[in-house]
């Protein structure tokens, strides 16, 4: 697991954004080492000198971080070459899934004028998630890091999840602006049967109110992203899902079904949530048909290739983020290991047993 | 009274004694002959309208009505700029076939390539080319007998992130500098292969050597980069059909899978040559729907094999899928010189290849501009205008518009004016005879039959009905 966060000291009155670099650089957003010792790094840069400790140089170099001094603490906000980086805008959130892998908090801490300074230094054309708790909480603000961040960086794309609770008529003028075009929204749906979906996110009435916004954002021509996760409530309703999808939001650019992923809420209701692909696969394979046949783009994501019929893999991405993917012993001689996503660093250690090397 | 809103667009047909109906989107189902009548006068059953809602054929929420605009939207051909360029760097042929359809030269003919001011002009072009992707197709002629015109395109296209390269060859002459360009990664090859080597000697070689030279070639390519690089064409003679088997064995044995079955057009020096080949509509329907049977017993008797004819795959995903609009023999609109263009070998351009041919066999000048100055002309905007199904009384009536295209070139070809009665033409009856038996076999009971469709539109399983039923 690659640490993303982690300790350091500072003078700095406020947190700051800065890339840390380990050769001479001139830009002012930049701090460079200038000293490493002992897993002790010091960097200077125009908030002053401040030191890491638990990493070595070279794998921070490039890294756009946030300092916040008054915790003792850095944290690697868009790491350098991962394709895998999101801006956690806020906690709060207004449903409760059964799998939720970020439980909500109450409180929020406004960081948005830092994550923007963050985005601006990305590196070129890469793209940004933004995720939560649910961004959408914080509309306005979300709008307007993408509108500045699009202003001088039209290159850079963005990943925002969201719950599509909040969307209103009057956010189509501003929906329909040139800075979406870069913008993907990736939105929870978990059955075409209202009371399934209602009771899964914990929020009666979120599946009609879903679908209102749904058709707020096929008015403004934005780019979406459907993603249901796999659910011993929800896996009868996989074939009648696609037919959904299918019928009337065959307008995403992409439908991800997705292997529930052991962390948060999950953690201590595995065994009522989980579904074993390799056991019972006919539901999702049916959907994946009708999606197929109906020309809409469907993905699988977190379930590793041996779980799979050969036909089936075609659908699978190598999907879990880096700093948290995982591989068994054994997947060491399987052919197909750089195609996979492995396992999520906190599923049960038995999975990393159920793999048949291909 | 019952909501019926989205209702008013459904239209019918019978397909082998079962009424087929769809709305604008291309959403069908199977039901009974006096439907519509029953929708007009509100007479649905409560079976018949939950079954219509639930397959959002009722369009009652904003999102239902929106989605469905969206999707009759995306059976429009939409494009914007150009993906597809045909050059013919040469029209001299070291072949002479009897149904050449470019017309030709002989090979040491002068004057018939690009001279040095085209190529710059072409090359000039693929250089200020800045979208991501395009694909180029050298036709002839005989492209490959100008290894250098084909290098200093592709070099010219070096800064393309995605530019992929078709090169259509006769096979005749295989040497270093030729295999060099194949050697490339995004080059594609493309032959022609009638079938059995005693077809394709009698319809293109003519001489024993010649043939032998043309196998030695392909299998020695195949070898050297398996079937995936390498695609083969039957041309077909309506009037002198091969034996399909023969002509399914010839390509399997070579590892390809894809056949794509189509007439010979016959147009310029052919028409001239086959003067019986006008009216072989029926025999040609009859052949082509033999042909997808016995595809499909193969495939049902070998299934570790499955062979499609690459139209009929078309036209299927063209049915279930919207936004299926990148191949250019199906599809409405059809632009007119928008997404891809032929560049002659003089430098003319031309809307089609067949477009080319007409013109070179002195018909009708079909040609919208030339490289030197563009074909942004009166000339291309008045083909374009017309280019489509959209206005069509008979189309406007047919069940199967949402799926079908518009060829006017081939209108033009064959009766010297476009507003022929759509359902008298060529082009109509051939479609409507492959719609037919698309949708016969999409509602065919038989075990091999949903075999083969499924694997033709890339499904796994046995669970999906591809046609419902009211």
């Amino acid at each position: 697991m690659i640490p993303l966060t982690l300790p350091a000291l500072s003078d700095a009155e406020k947190p700051f954004v800065t890339r840390l670099r380990i050769v001479p650089s001139d830009q002012e957003s930049d701090s460079c080492c200038i000293e490493q010792a002992e897993n002790q790094l010091l960097f200077s840069g125009e908030h002053g000198l401040f030191q890491v400790s638990g990493s070595k140089a070279d794998a921070l170099d490039g890294d756009i971080v946030i300092v916040t001094p008054a915790e003792n603490k850095v944290e690697r906000i868009i790491r350098s070459g991962s394709a895998q980086n999101s801006l956690l805008v806020t906690e709060r959130c207004d449903q409760l899934c059964v799998m939720c892998s970020q439980p909500p908090k109450k409180t929020h801490f406004d960081r948005f004028e830092l994550f923007t300074q963050a985005a601006l230094l990305a590196e070129n054309g890469i793209t940004i998630g933004i995720t939560g708790g649910e961004p959408t909480l914080y509309k306005d603000s979300v709008f307007n890091l993408i509108r500045t961040v699009f202003e001088t960086r039209p290159d850079l794309n963005f990943h925002i999840l969201t719950n599509g609770q909040h969307f209103q008529e009057s956010d189509l003028e501003t929906l329909r602006n040139p800075w979406f075009r870069n913008v993907v929204w990736g939105i929870p749906l978990y059955s075409h049967i209202a009371e399934t979906h209602d009771e899964i996110v914990a929020k009666k009435g979120a599946f009609d109110r879903l679908h209102e916004s749904l058709n707020y954002l096929l008015l403004s021509g934005a780019r979406l992203e459907l993603r249901t996760v796999i659910l011993q409530s929800n896996l009868d309703s996989f074939p009648g899902l696609a037919k959904h999808i299918t019928g009337i939001l065959h307008f995403v650019e992409q439908w991800s079904i997705m292997q529930l992923e052991n962390i948060g809420f999950t953690r201590n209701r595995w065994d009522s949530l989980y579904v074993d692909l390799r056991n019972d696969f006919k539901s999702i394979a049916s959907a994946l048909d009708i999606a197929t046949l109906f020309g809409v783009n469907s993905k699988l994501f977190n379930v590793p290739l041996c779980h799979l019929s050969e036909f089936h893999r075609n659908f699978a991405v190598n999907s879990i983020s880096d700093w948290k993917q995982r591989f068994g012993e054994r997947c060491s001689m399987c052919s197909k290991i750089d195609d996979c996503s492995g396992f999520f660093e906190w599923h049960p250690p038995e999975f990393l047993e159920q793999v048949t090397p291909i | 009274m019952k909501e019926l809103g989205g209702l008013a667009n459904l239209r019918s047909s019978t397909v082998s004694d079962r009424y087929i109906f769809a709305n604008d989107e291309g959403r069908f189902f199977a039901g009974q002959h006096d439907l519509l009548s029953r929708i007009d006068s509100n007479e649905l059953s409560d079976r018949e309208f939950a079954f219509l809602q639930e397959r959002f054929f009722l369009k009652n929420s904003q999102l239902e009505k929106h989605a469905s605009l969206f999707a009759r939207a995306r059976r429009k051909t939409g494009v914007e700029g150009m993906e597809y360029l045909i050059l013919v760097p040469t029209l001299r042929c070291n072949l002479a076939c009897s149904y050449c359809q470019v017309s030709r030269a002989n090979e040491n003919a002068e004057g018939y390539d690009w001279d040095a001011a085209t190529l710059e002009h072409v090359t000039d072009l693929i250089r200020q080319f800045s979208a991501r992707s395009l694909k180029i197709e050298f036709q002839g002629g005989e492209p490959t007998l100008r290894p250098d015109l084909i290098r200093a395109i592709l070099d010219a296209g070096s800064h393309i992130p995605d530019m992929t390269a078709v090169i259509c060859t006769n096979l005749q002459r295989l040497d270093e500098e030729i295999l060099g360009i194949f050697n490339k990664e995004n080059v594609q090859i493309s032959t022609s292969l009638d079938g059995s080597l005693a077809t394709h000697q009698s319809q293109r070689t003519k001489d024993m050597g010649l043939t032998s030279e043309f196998e030695k070639n392909l299998n020695l390519l195949l070898d050297r980069y398996g079937s995936e690089k390498i695609s083969a064409l039957p041309t077909v003679d309506p009037t002198n059909l091969p034996v399909a088997e023969e002509l399914i064995e010839a390509f399997v044995a070579r590892g390809f899978r894809s056949i794509y079955l189509r007439p010979i057009n016959f147009q310029g020096f052919a028409r001239k040559q086959h003067p019986d080949s006008v009216d072989h509509t029926e025999a040609w329907r009859a052949y082509y729907e033999k042909f997808i049977y016995h595809l499909i017993e193969r495939n049902w008797a070998n299934q570790s094999e499955v062979v499609e004819e690459t139209y009929f795959s078309q036209i299927l995903s063209r049915i279930f899928r919207p936004g299926q609009d990148r191949h250019v023999d199906l599809r409405n609109p059809n632009p007119i010189g928008v997404d891809y263009v032929v560049v002659d070998f003089d430098g003319k351009v031309y809307p089609t290849d067949e477009a080319r041919m007409l013109t070179r066999s002195g018909i009708i000048d079909l040609s919208i501009g030339d490289i030197e100055t563009g074909w942004d002309t009166p000339e291309r905007q008045t083909l374009h205008d017309v280019s489509t199904n959209e206005h069509d009384p008979v189309c406007q009536k047919c069940v199967y518009q949402p799926y079908c295209g518009r060829d006017i070139v081939d209108d033009i070809s064959r009766y010297g004016r476009i507003d022929v009665p759509r359902d008298e033409t060529y082009f109509c009856q051939r479609h409507l005879a492959i719609f037919d038996l698309a949708f016969s076999l999409i509602y065919s009971k038989d075990e091999s039959v949903q075999y083969s469709l499924r694997h033709w539109l890339g499904l796994s399983g046995a669970e999906i009905t591809l046609g419902e039923t009211l």
